[in-house]
């Protein structure tokens, strides 16, 4: 800020500079050469009374100085030195410009420069908190796409587990299967077996039985049903039956 | 034929067979019609086969029985035949035998065997139920040449199987 201010000083001055020299021409330019003629006429009419006077050889010498002043007319003003009044004025000017310039555009000037820096330091912060923002939006967006692409691998995962859970299933069931069908198989077998040797039990025991009843029928006289009896009723008696 | 109706003819049978004096005899025929009407379907059907004339399902009683069993007990039968109820009469004439025994302070026994038992037969067996089971009972015995030999004896619905039929049963159940 303060090189700043320094630049804008320098400025001025330089301002002030060229104001003073333009000035040199300006105060040359502000007396024409006809102007500077008829002023030096007129005050050699205020000497002398008239020209003509001058044309006496009494007054040669103020003829050749009235030559003298009136080709300072036609001569170019210095572009390097100007008058004295003018370095005055042109000086006064530029100290009250300077002063004013001071006084009025300086603050202003600061001020617009305080405001613009403030604005940039501003907009800086803006701009950082508009990074900082981005930032945070950005990690965000990482941790958002880090997430999904946790979750998308989890889905594959726990995809990857069903499938294989599923598989597991199919395989258990089809063992269970498998195992059902040997054990029905199985049981069939041990039925049909069971069946023959039942079947063929009851073949002997109908051959077998048959066989008793018709020797026990054969044998059941009268004695023997009436021993059969007399048998049961003992049996009764004692309980037994 | 509701039990009411069972009991009624049932009484009657016995007042009748009380008035004539043979009760014993009458009921033991009567018992023993009975059973045989069990055992024949057949003449079980025809004796309550409405279809046919009551006269002549009366008449093939009388042909049946007729000198197999007292007049009295023909005439019994072939009252309840003409009543329509011949199709009853097992049941009637169980009733009957039943409350007869129970008059007697008695529970009745059937005795199926293959032969007539002997009264002393029938005594002891007596005597037997009552020393086990601590029951008087009476001895009714139907003849029932099933059984092969042995007897086999129904109390209510208590049963004492002694039958040679049953132990060919248990042997066949021990062979399966």
């Amino acid at each position: 800020m303060t090189a700043t201010i320094r630049r804008l000083a320098g400025a001025f001055g330089l301002i002030g500079v060229l104001l003073v020299l333009g000035a040199v021409p300006a105060s040359a330019a502000g007396e024409t050469i006809g102007t500077c003629v008829f002023e030096e006429i007129l005050h050699a009419e205020e000497e002398f009374g008239s020209l003509h006077v001058l044309e006496e050889p009494a007054h040669k010498k103020d003829l050749v100085k009235f030559e003298e002043d009136l080709e300072k007319c036609v001569e170019a003003p210095s572009p390097i030195f100007p008058e004295l009044d003018e370095i005055i004025w042109g000086g006064a000017a530029f100290l009250i410009l300077f002063g004013f310039m001071w006084w009025k555009g300086f603050p202003a000037v600061q001020r617009a420069m305080q405001a613009r820096s403030d604005k940039i330091a501003a907009d800086l912060d803006a701009a950082e908190q508009a990074k900082t923002e981005a930032t945070t939006v950005l990690a965000d967006h990482e941790a958002q796409l880090a997430g999904a692409k946790a979750e998308a691998a989890q889905i594959v995962e726990d995809a990857r587990a069903q499938a294989d859970l599923v598989a597991a299933e199919i395989q258990a069931r089809a063992n269970e299967e498998v195992a059902q069908m040997r054990a029905r198989a199985a049981a069939d077998i041990e039925s049909a077996r069971s069946q023959a040797v039942s079947d063929l039990r009851g073949v002997v025991a109908d051959i077998a039985v048959g066989a008793a009843e018709r020797v026990i029928k054969s044998n059941l006289d009268v004695d023997t049903q009436r021993a059969l009896v007399d048998a049961y009723i003992d049996e009764v008696a004692s309980g037994n039956a | 034929m509701p039990d009411e109706g069972l009991d009624g003819y049932a009484e009657a049978l016995l007042a009748v067979a009380a008035a004539e004096g043979q009760s014993t005899v009458i009921e033991d025929e009567l018992f023993r019609v009975g059973e045989a009407l069990r055992q024949n379907d057949e003449l079980l059907a025809a004796l309550s086969d409405s279809r046919l004339p009551i006269e002549g399902r009366q008449g093939v009683v009388e042909d049946l029985l007729g000198e197999k069993a007292s007049a009295v007990t023909t005439a019994l039968v072939s009252m309840v035949v003409g009543t329509g109820h011949g199709g009853h009469l097992p049941e009637i004439v169980d009733a009957m035998v039943a409350r007869g025994a129970a008059n007697r302070d008695r529970v009745l026994a059937k005795v199926r065997s293959a032969i007539e038992l002997t009264e002393d037969q029938k005594t002891r067996l007596a005597q037997a139920i009552k020393s086990s089971t601590g029951t008087d009972v009476e001895i009714r015995v139907i003849i029932d040449e099933s059984v092969l030999g042995g007897l086999v004896t129904e109390i209510g619905d208590d049963v004492i199987d002694g039958s040679v039929r049953h132990r060919q049963a248990q042997l066949r159940e021990n062979f399966g």
